[in-house]
C-alpha cells in the first residue's frame, strides 16, 4: 500500500490539490479526484490523504469551526476495474 | 497553510484553543487566592450610579472600583487601565498564534474595549437597572429616590452594549471594518464560557442534583436538535424550497443544529462547495442576532414563572454559542428583574444561564460525531461511492468544540478542590469571585458588542429563499418544539433564592 498525503484547497470557483509531487485543479471534486487519480495511479492501490487548508475559509468563519475536511481516496491499481 | 493531521493540529492556532489556554490561565491565577496571593483582584468592576450623583463633585471611583479587596487602595483609572493592558495583553498573545495583523488587532480591540466599558458604565445607572420591590423589608429604589425607571435590573448594561454594537454594525460600516480584525463573538464567548465552568463548580457546590438534572436534560435535549429538527428542516428544504441535496443538509444543520459550525461540519463532511457553508454562516449570524434581540425579552413577558424552561428552550433555538450563551445571559437578567419586581423574591445569578449554555454545550459536542455518521451516510447512499472514499474517526476530534474541555477542567478543578478540601472552599469561591462575574461579564459585553458590529442587516437582501425557510423553519418548526421540549423536562423548576 503507498501513501500520498495531499492538500486541499477551493480557490474562487475551484478545487485545487498539491503535495507529493502532485498539483491538479478542477471546478468539481469529482473531476478533482479523477486528475489526482491519473496522478499516482500504479501498480498497486495507492491511498491518498487529502487534508483541507482551511485558509481556504474565510476568516472570520474560522471562529465557529476550525476544520472542515479531511478524507482518504482509494486509487486502485492501474488497469484494475472501476 | 492551516490543515488538521494530528490530534495536536490547531493547539496553538485556532481561537478555540487560545479561548482554553487564555481562560485557564487567568483562573489558575485566582487559585492562587488559596495561597492567599490575589493576582486578579485589580479587576476593574462597574458601580451602581445616579446620575445626579455626578453633576456635582466628579470621581472615577463613582462609576467603577478595583474588584478584589487586596487592592481596595488602588485608583479607579490604575485599576481601569490594568484591565485593559491585562486583557489587551493575553489577547494579543493569541492573535500573534492566530497569525492575525497584531497592531490591526490590538487597536480595534481597543475600541470594542472602551465602547464595552462605556456600555457597561451607563447600563449601570440606577434608571436603568434598579428594581422597584421590596426584599427582605428594603426597597432600594425607593430608598434611592426614584421616580421613574426602566427596572431592567443587570440585563441594562447587555442591551446597551448590543444597541452599540448594532449601531456600529449597520450605520458605520466604514469603523466596523476596522474593527474586524478583533470583531470575534465566539473567541470572547468561549473565554467566558471556561470562565463560567468556574461558576458551574460553585452552583454545584450550592445545589448539587439541580446542577446535575441541568447536565442532564441538556443532554437528552441534544437528541431533539438532531432527531427532530433536523429532518423536517432538511425536508423543507428539498420538497417545499427545491434545493439540492447538498445546500439543503448544510442549511438544514446551520438552521436546526448549532449554526455556522454546523453549517461548516456538515458542508465539510459532504465535501460540498465552501460557497454554501460560506454562504449560510452570514444568514445565520444575522438570524442569531434577530433571535437574541427578541427571543430574551418574549420569553420574559410571556413565561415570567417558567425560567429553567426558558433558558434550556433557548439553548435549543439560538443558533451560534456567542448568540446563544448572550441571549442566555440577558434572559437571566431580565427574569431576575421580573420576577423581584412580580413576588419581591431573588433568584440567584447564573442558572437560567447555565440551563441555556448546558444544552448548547451537549449540541456542540455532538457535532463532531454527528458530521461523521453523515459522511459515512453520504458516501454509502447518496454518492454511492463506499471503498473508494473513506473518513476516519479523527473527524470527530477536529470538530470538537475544545472550549467545553476548559469548561469542564474548570469545573472540575473547583469541585475536586471544594470537596476535597471542604475548608478550603469559601476561600476558593472567593478568591475565584473575581473571574466568576466581572471578568465573565466583561468578556460577555465584548461579545454582545463584537457581534453587534459584525451584523450588517443589508446583507438580508438578496437571500430570499434562503431567509424564507429559515424564518419559517424558526416560527413554526424550532422554536415551539424547543419550548415544548423544555417545558416537558424543566416545567415548574427555578433558580435557588438569593439568602437573606
Amino acid at each position: 500500500m503507498t501513501a500520498v498525503k495531499l492538500v486541499l484547497e477551493f480557490e474562487g470557483d475551484r478545487w485545487r490539490a498539491r503535495g507529493d509531487g502532485v498539483e491538479v485543479a478542477h471546478r468539481e471534486l469529482r473531476g478533482l479526484e479523477t486528475l489526482i487519480e491519473a496522478s499516482v495511479a500504479g501498480e498497486r492501490p495507492v491511498y491518498v490523504e487529502l487534508a483541507f487548508d482551511m485558509i481556504s475559509l474565510p476568516r472570520w468563519l474560522h471562529q465557529y469551526q476550525a476544520h472542515y475536511c479531511n478524507y482518504t481516496l482509494r486509487v486502485p491499481p492501474r488497469g484494475a476495474p472501476a | 497553510m492551516t490543515t488538521n493531521r494530528s490530534w495536536s493540529s490547531g493547539i496553538l492556532r485556532t481561537e478555540d484553543w487560545w479561548a482554553v489556554w487564555i481562560g485557564l490561565g487567568v483562573y489558575a491565577a485566582s487559585l492562587l487566592s488559596l495561597a492567599g496571593i490575589d493576582l486578579v483582584g485589580w479587576m476593574a468592576r462597574p458601580r451602581a450610579w445616579e446620575w445626579t450623583d455626578v453633576t456635582g463633585t466628579f470621581a472615577w471611583s463613582q462609576f467603577f472600583a478595583p474588584a478584589g479587596a487586596e487592592y481596595a487602595g488602588w485608583h479607579a483609572l490604575a485599576s481601569f487601565f490594568t484591565t485593559y493592558a491585562a486583557f489587551t495583553a493575553l489577547f494579543a498573545v493569541g492573535a500573534r498564534f492566530l497569525q492575525l495583523d497584531v497592531r490591526r488587532f490590538v487597536l480595534a480591540f481597543t475600541a470594542l474595549f472602551l465602547v464595552t466599558w462605556a456600555a457597561w458604565i451607563a447600563g449601570n445607572e440606577l434608571h436603568l437597572t434598579m428594581v422597584d420591590a421590596t426584599v427582605n423589608g428594603r426597597n432600594r429604589y425607593r430608598e434611592a429616590g426614584l421616580s421613574w425607571g426602566l427596572q431592567l435590573g443587570e440585563g441594562a448594561p447587555y442591551l446597551l452594549a448590543l444597541i452599540a454594537g448594532l449601531a456600529i454594525g449597520n450605520f458605520a460600516k466604514g469603523l466596523a471594518a476596522r474593527l474586524a480584525e478583533a470583531a470575534r463573538p465566539e473567541w470572547y464567548i468561549k473565554t467566558a464560557i471556561v470562565f463560567l465552568g468556574v461558576n458551574l463548580g460553585s452552583q454545584t457546590m450550592e445545589a448539587s442534583s439541580f446542577a446535575v438534572e441541568l447536565i442532564l436534560t441538556g443532554a437528552a435535549a441534544t437528541f431533539v436538535a438532531y432527531l427532530f429538527f433536523w429532518p423536517i428542516v432538511y425536508a423543507a428544504a428539498r420538497r417545499l424550497f427545491g434545493f439540492k441535496r447538498d445546500v439543503a443538509a448544510v442549511l438544514a444543520s446551520g438552521i436546526s443544529v448549532c449554526g455556522a459550525s454546523a453549517a461548516i461540519a456538515t458542508a465539510g463532511a459532504i465535501r460540498a462547495k465552501p460557497i454554501i457553508p460560506v454562504t449560510v454562516s452570514m444568514i445565520v449570524v444575522i438570524f442569531a442576532m434577530i433571535e437574541l434581540i427578541v427571543l430574551p425579552g418574549l420569553y420574559t413577558a410571556v413565561a415570567p414563572d417558567q425560567p429553567i424552561v426558558n433558558g434550556a428552550a433557548l439553548g435549543m433555538t439560538v443558533k451560534t454559542d456567542g448568540a446563544d450563551a448572550a441571549a442566555g445571559a440577558l434572559l437571566d437578567e431580565l427574569m431576575i428583574a421580573r420576577n423581584l419586581q412580580l413576588t419581591g423574591e431573588q433568584w440567584q445569578q447564573g442558572w437560567i444561564l447555565s440551563a441555556s449554555l448546558l444544552t448548547k454545550i451537549w449540541i456542540d459536542v455532538f457535532i463532531g460525531v454527528w458530521a461523521f455518521v453523515l459522511a459515512i451516510l453520504w458516501i454509502r447512499n447518496v454518492e454511492k461511492r463506499d471503498g473508494a472514499v473513506s473518513v476516519g474517526p479523527m473527524e470527530i476530534w477536529f470538530r470538537f468544540p475544545k472550549f467545553v474541555l476548559g469548561y469542564f477542567v474548570a469545573w472540575a478543578v473547583f469541585f475536586g478542590i471544594a470537596t476535597t478540601w471542604p475548608a478550603l472552599a469559601p476561600t476558593l469561591d472567593e478568591g475565584t469571585a473575581v473571574v466568576q462575574s466581572p471578568m465573565r461579564t466583561m468578556l460577555f459585553m465584548m461579545t454582545f458588542v463584537a457581534m453587534g458590529t459584525m451584523t450588517d442587516f443589508s446583507k438580508l437582501k438578496g437571500m430570499g429563499k434562503i431567509a424564507l425557510l429559515y424564518g419559517l423553519a424558526l416560527v413554526i418548526v424550532i422554536a415551539p418544539i424547543a419550548y415544548g421540549v423544555a417545558y416537558l423536562f424543566h416545567r415548574g423548576l427555578a433558580p435557588p433564592l438569593v439568602a437573606p
